[in-house]
């Protein structure tokens, strides 16, 4: 277990430097000046020169990785162009906004996910069944923008029990914070839920049709006993793999969805920073974003060994 | 006293009509063998006992156990009835566990599920049971998982979760057919003690006459759902009074005829010294890796025509051999000549002289494919040579009438064949590119007796007409014997035996041959002891 773990965690130190290095590349080693990007095609020539020396241009690529590699390492991601502040300071205040989404949407995601797709299929065929199945074609068909800007019409605009965006923020205790981000999460949720929803409902049937299933049939468990006691735990082995490739894309609807309802988090950040050339900013962000997708698949291949033996070797 | 009486069971699936008056006895402490090829309804007899069907079956008739009726007890009833009166044991021990549970676990969950127990006394008899099966849990401890157990050694585990309660009746469905012999041996020595201490009656469900003639009191013969004899086990054996009984009786242990004798000319295939290793992970991370030699140093020769059988159990190195000589692996050393040239992976020419058939008739084809597509694959090692046109067509409907079928079958799809038919098919796309040497892996195995007779005999026909060669790798010695001249005996990787056929199992000179003909269930031997 523990040679497994140090094997996962020395790919994951890998996997997120050859990502530093393809974001390195891109932003500041491919033609094109990120000075004079960040100016625009009028600057003139003395701020450009100015805004190089400042940031560190003048270097020769190499260094510069290695400066904004190390940097990075501890906490020191830049100054922000725009903001004039340190990227680590806006990082910090964002990820109070896109953290608490992210963990709340993907809660969600799984409170409905599960329930909604063993209930399918335990009731294969059933009216149940078409429902959910009929419910979450929906869902996936729907895109979770249009979906939020319906969430802002009928429970902001009508209902008045949200607001339609904004955030209340933390220091006021938790509840203004919450408040302000159910409406986002259940957005980005949705979509989500029903497609894991889908993939749970045909995982759980491909096991309740193995061997196993009719050996503990005969042991005399009931259908239901067999599901939970046997084929749940087996069908998590693919749902998992889903649940791993869908954070990035809910990293991904964070952006859509924060500009929507107008939250201060790091998908709005990303995007205003794009806006506004600001790329020492955009970097720094995608480096986050990376490093996220990677921990959360790291975290998915933990899961496995958990789940399933096979892939632990006995010592 | 009866056990089981099944009386006029009716079974149909939607509008299927599965089984048709079906009536059977089971006495305690006896053993009943139920004998029938597929889609004769046996294993749908079982099923319908525990009440496990598909769901759009329907039953009629009467089951009773201990003057029970089954048939009208509801769901829950018969949740308790599975396991605690019934156990049943099932034909796939690689899949019939939970892979994700210990073998502990799965035995006790049949006490646990009855409430027969708590769950600590629930752990303590699942080990106790465990220890009855053959698992002592110094070499098996109960936190093992399936897979690190060997098919016989699930298959017991199977046993155990099905009599931890001691149930009344215990259906086993082809629980030995996936084993090795001499696993298969012991397993049914295992069941046959199990049903003498317990007084258990066993429904015991197989394709094979032979493992029956030793194990069971009696006998019901099944066909196309319907029994069409049944009766103590030596009685029906030795009157053979029903004609599909006797048809199954002989060919189960048919004989191809065939010409003796060959050929002559230089050897189709010489193998000498092949050596085959595989590499395992290290067991330190950049520790060394470690190497298993599957085959090792393995010569022998087959001539022209011959027919030549290697036999040997799983593990042995017999589908690794196989393997190198479809030149699918490389070897590490020696050398494998075909036809006088050495054998390679890119060498087109050497590679058409040998084809292969596989066991499985049913995944071995593209099912998208029609069959003249299938059959003329062998054409890409002709490259530019291969024939097109009218050369193409008289080359199809030759080697399907070859087989036995007809060219009008060449437009069809592989669903529409029988298991019989595909494998005639599979036979074809071998033959196609007239090659010296055909490996037959397994080929007839999963076919029925009948069916395999019928094989057997068309690969004796075209052995003699053609002057083809085979390799017949098999784990059924009864088929070896009947088709093959010369054997090879293959035990960890080497050849330990070899000889004409009749003399190796006449006199088998080595341990392992020895063990291993004594395992074999035989329908002359049990017959003669009779």
């Amino acid at each position: 277990m523990i040679r497994f773990l140090a094997g996962r965690l020395l790919s994951v130190a890998l996997s997120l430097l050859a990502a530093s290095i393809i974001i390195f590349l891109v932003m500041e080693v491919l033609p094109g000046d990120p000075a004079q990007f960040i100016l625009g095609m009028n600057a003139r020539p003395d701020t450009l020169a100015a805004l190089r020396t400042q940031l560190g241009l003048d270097a020769p690529p190499l260094l510069r990785y290695f400066n904004w590699l190390f940097g990075m390492l501890h906490g020191d991601f830049g100054l922000s162009y725009t903001y004039r502040v340190p990227v680590s300071e806006l990082i910090m205040q964002r990820i109070g906004v896109s953290l608490p989404l992210a963990i709340i949407s993907l809660t969600l995601t799984l409170l409905i996910a599960f329930p909604a797709g063993i209930l399918a299929a335990s009731k294969r065929n059933s009216l149940t069944d078409v429902g959910v199945m009929g419910v979450t074609q929906i869902g996936v068909a729907v895109p979770n923008f249009w979906f939020a800007i319906i969430l802002v019409y009928v429970f902001a605009v009508t209902l008045h029990w949200f607001s339609a965006g904004g955030f209340g923020g933390w220091n006021k205790g938790l509840w203004p914070g919450l408040r302000s981000l159910v409406l986002p999460s259940i957005a980005l949720a949705l979509p989500q839920a029903s497609i894991l929803a889908r993939v749970m409902r045909s995982a759980l049937l491909d096991t309740l049709d193995e061997d196993y299933i009719r050996t503990a049939r005969a042991r005399g468990l009931s259908r239901r006993q067999a599901l939970w006691g046997h084929a749940l735990r087996n069908a998590l082995i693919p749902v998992l793999t889903i649940i791993g490739l869908q954070f990035a894309f809910l990293l991904a609807g964070t952006i859509i969805i924060e500009n929507v309802f107008s939250l201060p988090g790091l998908g709005r950040l990303i995007f205003q920073a794009i806006g506004q050339r600001d790329l020492i900013v955009v970097k720094s962000v995608v480096m986050l974003l990376v490093f996220a997708v990677i921990l959360v698949n790291f975290l998915v291949d933990v899961a496995y060994v958990a789940i399933d033996p096979r892939l632990r070797r006995r010592a | 006293m009866t056990l089981l009486t099944i009386k006029d069971l009716r079974l149909s699936i939607g509008d299927v009509e599965i089984l048709k008056d079906i009536d059977l006895s089971l006495d305690a402490g006896k053993v009943l063998g139920i004998i029938g090829e597929s889609g004769s309804g046996k294993s749908m007899t079982a099923l319908s006992v525990m009440n496990l069907l598909p769901q759009a079956a329907q039953r009629g008739g009467s089951i009773l156990l201990n003057g029970e009726e089954l048939l009208q007890k509801s769901e829950r009833e018969m949740n308790a009835i599975r396991g605690r009166e019934i156990g049943m044991v099932f034909q796939e021990p690689m899949t019939a566990l939970d892979p994700l549970k210990t073998i502990g676990h799965q035995v006790a969950e049949t006490i646990l599920v009855h409430g027969a127990a708590s769950r600590r006394d629930a752990y303590a008899e699942a080990d106790r049971v465990l220890e009855r099966v053959g698992l002592p849990r110094d070499r098996f401890p109960r936190d093992r998982f399936p897979h690190e157990l060997s098919g016989g050694q699930r298959q017991r585990v199977v046993i155990a979760s099905a009599i931890a309660l001691k149930p009344k009746l215990l259906i086993a469905d082809e629980p030995t057919t996936a084993l090795d012999v001499t696993t298969q041996a012991r397993i049914l020595e295992l069941l046959r003690r199990l049903v003498d201490e317990d007084g258990m009656g066993l429904m015991f469900i197989t394709h094979d006459l032979a493992v029956v003639a030793d194990l069971a009191d009696a006998v019901a013969v099944m066909r196309q759902g319907d029994v069409v004899e049944a009766g103590p086990t030596r009685e029906v054996f030795r009157t053979l009074a029903h004609p599909y009984t006797k048809a199954l009786f002989e060919a189960s242990s048919h004989v191809p005829p065939r010409d003796p004798s060959l050929p002559g000319g230089p050897p189709v295939l010489e193998v000498s010294g092949v050596v085959r290793d595989y590499r395992i992970a290290p067991t330190r991370m950049f520790g060394p890796a470690g190497a298993f030699r599957a085959v090792d140093d393995v010569s022998f020769t087959i001539e022209r025509g011959e027919n030549v059988g290697l036999v040997g159990e799983s593990g042995s190195g017999k589908s690794t051999l196989a393997r190198a000589l479809m030149a699918l692996e490389a070897v590490q050393a020696g050398t494998i000549t075909l036809d006088g040239k050495p054998l390679s992976d890119t060498d087109l020419e050497a590679r058409r002289k040998l084809q292969v058939v596989f066991q499985d008739p049913y995944g071995s084809f593209n099912p998208r494919q029609r069959v003249d597509t299938l059959i003329t694959e062998p054409f890409h090692l002709l490259g530019g040579a291969a024939p097109r046109g009218e050369e193409r067509q008289r080359r199809i409907d030759k080697a399907l009438t070859d087989v036995g079928l007809s060219p009008s079958d060449a437009h069809k799809y592989i669903h529409e064949f029988s298991g019989g038919q595909r494998q005639r098919i599979a036979i074809a796309r071998a033959l196609i590119i007239e090659p010296s040497l055909i490996i037959l892996d397994e080929a007839v195995s999963a076919l029925d007796v009948s069916i395999r007779a019928q094989i057997l005999d068309l690969l004796a026909e075209l052995s003699d007409r053609l002057e083809i060669s085979y390799l017949f790798i098999s784990h059924d010695l009864s088929v070896v014997r009947s088709i093959t001249d010369r054997v090879l005996v293959m035990k960890s990787g080497k050849i330990v035996e070899s000889g004409k056929t009749e003399d190796v199992f006449r006199d088998p000179q080595h341990p392992y041959t020895q063990e291993l003909l004594a395992a074999t269930p035989s329908l002359e031997r049990s017959m003669a002891g009779a």
